[in-house]
């Protein structure tokens, strides 16, 4: 066993891991250093290896060769519930929690203090409620999670990692369904999980993020690592630079001006839903891409839905392209020219085990079938593939099933499948939610190319930036009501999130 | 090497039932005779005929417990029309409409109500169960004309009509699934409902369609059925259904739904038949038999979600 120099002390260390699935490797000859009390964040593309690297040290995925070693010692684990017993745990995208149950069954579970066969429930609420005094970290014990807002809960995941006496905690796209403010405050507890002397590691997208978070940085690419560097010496073009390998430009395309004398394609008019949102009136042209900015919660899903004939109002009117809209459903509002990029891809989105063409023809299916010989299959090969080259997905074959594409790849495949319908309105609902940067330029120029050919966007998105660099117009939502209009040199950051917190 | 495993990973059961059929054919006399051959196609026509659109049904995200229920009802009804009106055609067609209507309940309750449709089916099958009492007047029924045994027996080309049957009802079942938009839209609701409902699919017209065609399929079961035994009966008999399920599960076709195919419920009603048939012939004791039985499902079962698992 070789020697470590011993002037920093690594936690816990990767010697030269690697693992592969199948054909892919997904990690080559990775040698990195963990330590305690730092928070240390791993950056890169999808692919690039940063979520196994996670689930490798979580004991989610065996590694093939190389060595790790906890506090100098070689450690062999091969379970997650082994790597929690080593104090390992990680707080993941999709959170882990009985919805059903209380905040304090959800924290001790499977740690909670017995009396012989029988759980002690005074005992296990008071350890619960220590916890919580130690890292002041309050939620209502007594309420069911289910009831909670995503950041209580995730705030009752990382108790329940508190609980376990965690030495390391890996953060996994946590703040990825999180608002602005709720951000913020995940990131001052992260921080002071860091000065508790826990190691923290912190896997994002969000470059801003990690640079605000980080004491130190490894950049991987296509699952080697490029370099571990103390984040106060990386920019943002920094970073950029060394995830792609090459020097992007202006994440955002051109966008083209939109005439005013272009006719109104939706008008919206006194919208109501009870409880999720009221009085919205908006039209939008041709050609024209319409921000909806707010935050999570504040009725802009459920306003897409509704526009898109999934489900009725309780007042006001939807008029597209001279129709009324939403009385006959979504297939109604399909044929009309409506398609949607929906929030998550993979809740709403796609069929994670079929193939890239079924995902992908589903909503036009009708354009190809026909009663006696059933559905013609080349020509739903041939637009099915034509479109996908439109979209640039890359893919291994279209017969292929999606669950093996990469994330931007997936949100890729909702973009070629809104493209088979040449639609007429695309309602993009976050359609770069965890995606990477180089699927993100694409997905944008996508967008911009929409536009330039005539057809509507209504942007849905939580990344301000997102939504200043190619919204021509911007609605400000805030708990179910439109606070404001922004446009032109009004659209900035500053601006948008002061309406977004308006009460 | 790799495309071998490949391969056998996505045709598993199909490979199992050929190797089993080939080691009784080598070391069971009786086994690969015509005669016997002819025979288990014959007896794994009614299962296979309402296996067909389980599978469909199952892929579709739902779970039908109900085929039993219709499985005994259909031929008694059948029975019913054509005593009363001595057309044979006539009371087949009843029994169909009625197989088609008990499907449609169900769909209703499960689309519509929204109730779980283990539950909502498991409840139908009493209703129905108790249908075929009244019906019958609890007691055996019987045909009136001659002709009503040529439905499973009629002999084409020495194979039986409940043969043919079985068949054309297998083809159907596979074109639905695979080369129409109703068996796309029936992939996209069990693979993930919600999705398949923001693309625009109607989900509870895919289900309830669905429903509706398994129950005329488990009716057709019936009345093939008991044109073999020249008779019905009402009864409280789950054992139909659980041979159903056990084809289309041990066939691989996930019981979470978006997942199967029909030549997989065929492939594994063949092998669950095979294995029975070759016991029989070697004398295992039934008592035994049902043990291996119940432990080859599990094994198999086994195979294959492992085979299917995603490569971790």
């Amino acid at each position: 066993m070789e020697k470590r120099n011993n002037n920093v002390k690594a936690f816990i260390s990767f010697d030269k891991v690697s693992k592969s699935f199948g054909a892919t490797n997904a990690l080559i000859n990775c040698s990195v250093d963990f330590e305690l009390g730092k928070i240390h964040s791993l950056v890169g593309e999808n692919g690039a290896g940063k979520s196994t690297l996670g689930k490798l040290i979580l004991g989610i995925y065996k590694l093939d060769s190389g060595a790790i070693s906890i506090d100098g010692i070689p450690a062999s684990f091969s379970s997650p519930t082994e790597a929690v017993k080593l104090g390992l745990v990680g707080i993941s995208q999709e959170l882990s929690l009985l919805p059903d149950r209380t905040v304090i069954d959800n924290i001790a579970m499977g740690r909670e203090t017995t009396f012989g066969p029988f759980v002690s429930s005074n005992k296990t609420k008071e350890q619960v409620l220590k916890v919580m005094d130690k890292y002041d970290l309050h939620v209502d014990p007594e309420k069911i999670v289910g009831m909670l807002s995503v950041a209580d809960q995730q705030k009752v995941e990382i108790l329940r990692a508190l609980n376990t006496n965690a030495r390391l905690i890996v953060f996994d796209e946590p703040t990825a369904r999180l608002a602005g403010h709720q951000v913020e405050q995940l990131h001052s507890l992260v921080r002071s999980l860091a000065k508790s002397g826990k190691a923290v590691i912190y896997i994002s997208h969000y470059l801003e993020e990690i640079l605000a978070i980080s004491d130190t940085i490894t950049l991987l690419r296509n699952g080697q690592k490029v370099r571990t560097e103390s984040a106060s010496n990386e920019t943002r073009d920094s970073l950029i630079e060394g995830m792609t390998g090459r020097d992007v430009g202006s994440l955002f395309p051109e966008i083209s001006k939109i005439d005013p004398t272009k006719e109104v394609l939706l008008k919206v008019n006194k919208l109501c839903r009870n409880n999720e949102f009221q009085d919205i009136s908006f039209e939008i042209k041709k050609g024209e891409i319409l921000g909806i900015a707010g935050l999570v919660g504040s009725g802009r899903s459920e306003l897409a839905l509704t526009i898109y004939g999934d489900r009725l109002p309780d007042s006001g009117s939807i008029e597209f392209c001279g129709n009324k809209v939403g009385l006959k459903g979504i297939s109604d509002s399909v044929k009309l020219g409506m398609a949607i990029v929906p929030e998550s891809r993979r809740d709403q989105g796609l069929m994670l085990e079929r193939s890239l063409l079924e995902n992908t023809s589903l909503p036009y299916l009708k354009r190809f079938a026909s009663w006696f010989y059933g559905i013609n299959k080349s020509q739903e090969r041939k637009e099915v593939i034509d479109s996908c080259v439109e979209t640039m997905v890359k893919h291994g074959g279209i017969e292929k099933e999606v669950q093996f594409l990469s994330g931007g790849n997936q949100q890729k495949v909702l973009f070629a499948r809104a493209a088979m319908g040449k639609p007429k309105l695309l309602i993009a609902d976050e359609p770069t939610r965890g995606v990477d940067i180089g699927s993100k330029q694409v997905i944008y120029e996508l967008i911009s190319q929409l536009s330039k050919v005539g057809e509507a966007v209504l942007l849905i998105s939580s990344e301000v930036e997102e939504i200043i660099g190619i919204a021509h117009r911007t609605l400000v939502m805030s708990k179910g009501k439109v606070v404001a209009e922004l446009s032109g040199s009004e659209l900035k950051k500053s601006t948008i999130m002061e309406a977004a917190f308006k009460q | 090497m790799n495309k071998a495993l490949e391969f056998s990973k996505k045709h598993g059961i199909a490979i199992i039932t050929i190797v089993i059929f080939i080691l009784l054919a080598i070391t069971t006399e009786g086994f690969f005779t015509e005669r016997n051959l002819r025979n288990i196609i014959d007896q794994q026509s009614t299962i296979l005929i309402a296996a067909s659109f389980m599978t469909i049904v199952i892929i579709s995200g739902n779970f039908d417990i109900s085929v039993s229920a219709i499985f005994v009802v259909s031929p008694l009804f059948t029975l019913f029309v054509e005593n009363a009106t001595g057309n044979l055609f006539l009371g087949v067609l009843a029994g169909i409409s009625i197989g088609l209507c008990m499907g449609a309940f169900n769909a209703i309750v499960v689309t519509y109500f929204k109730v779980n449709s283990f539950i909502a089916t498991l409840a139908t099958s009493f209703m129905f169960f108790g249908l075929g009492y009244l019906i019958s007047d609890r007691s055996l029924m019987r045909p009136a004309g001659e002709a009503y045994q040529q439905i499973a027996r009629t002999k084409i080309f020495d194979i039986t009509s409940a043969a043919w049957l079985s068949l054309i009802i297998v083809i159907i079942a596979s074109i639905l699934l695979t080369r129409t938009r109703f068996g796309r839209n029936v992939f996209a609701t069990g693979g993930n409902q919600e999705a398949a409902r923001l693309a625009g699919i109607n989900v509870a017209r895919v289900q309830a369609t669905a429903f509706i065609l398994l129950g005329g399929a488990a009716a057709l079961a019936g009345i093939v059925s008991s044109s073999r035994s020249i008779s019905a009966q009402p009864s409280d008999d789950f054992s139909f259904v659980f041979a159903v399920l056990t084809a289309v599960i041990v066939g691989g076709t996930s019981i979470a739904g978006g997942k199967g195919a029909i030549w997989r419920t065929v492939a594994a009603a063949f092998f669950l038949a095979f294995m029975s048939n070759g016991f029989n012939l070697n004398q295992v004791d039934p008592l035994w038999q049902r043990i291996i039985l119940g432990l080859v499902i599990v094994i198999a079962v086994a195979i294959d979600s492992w085979s299917q698992r995603r490569n971790v």
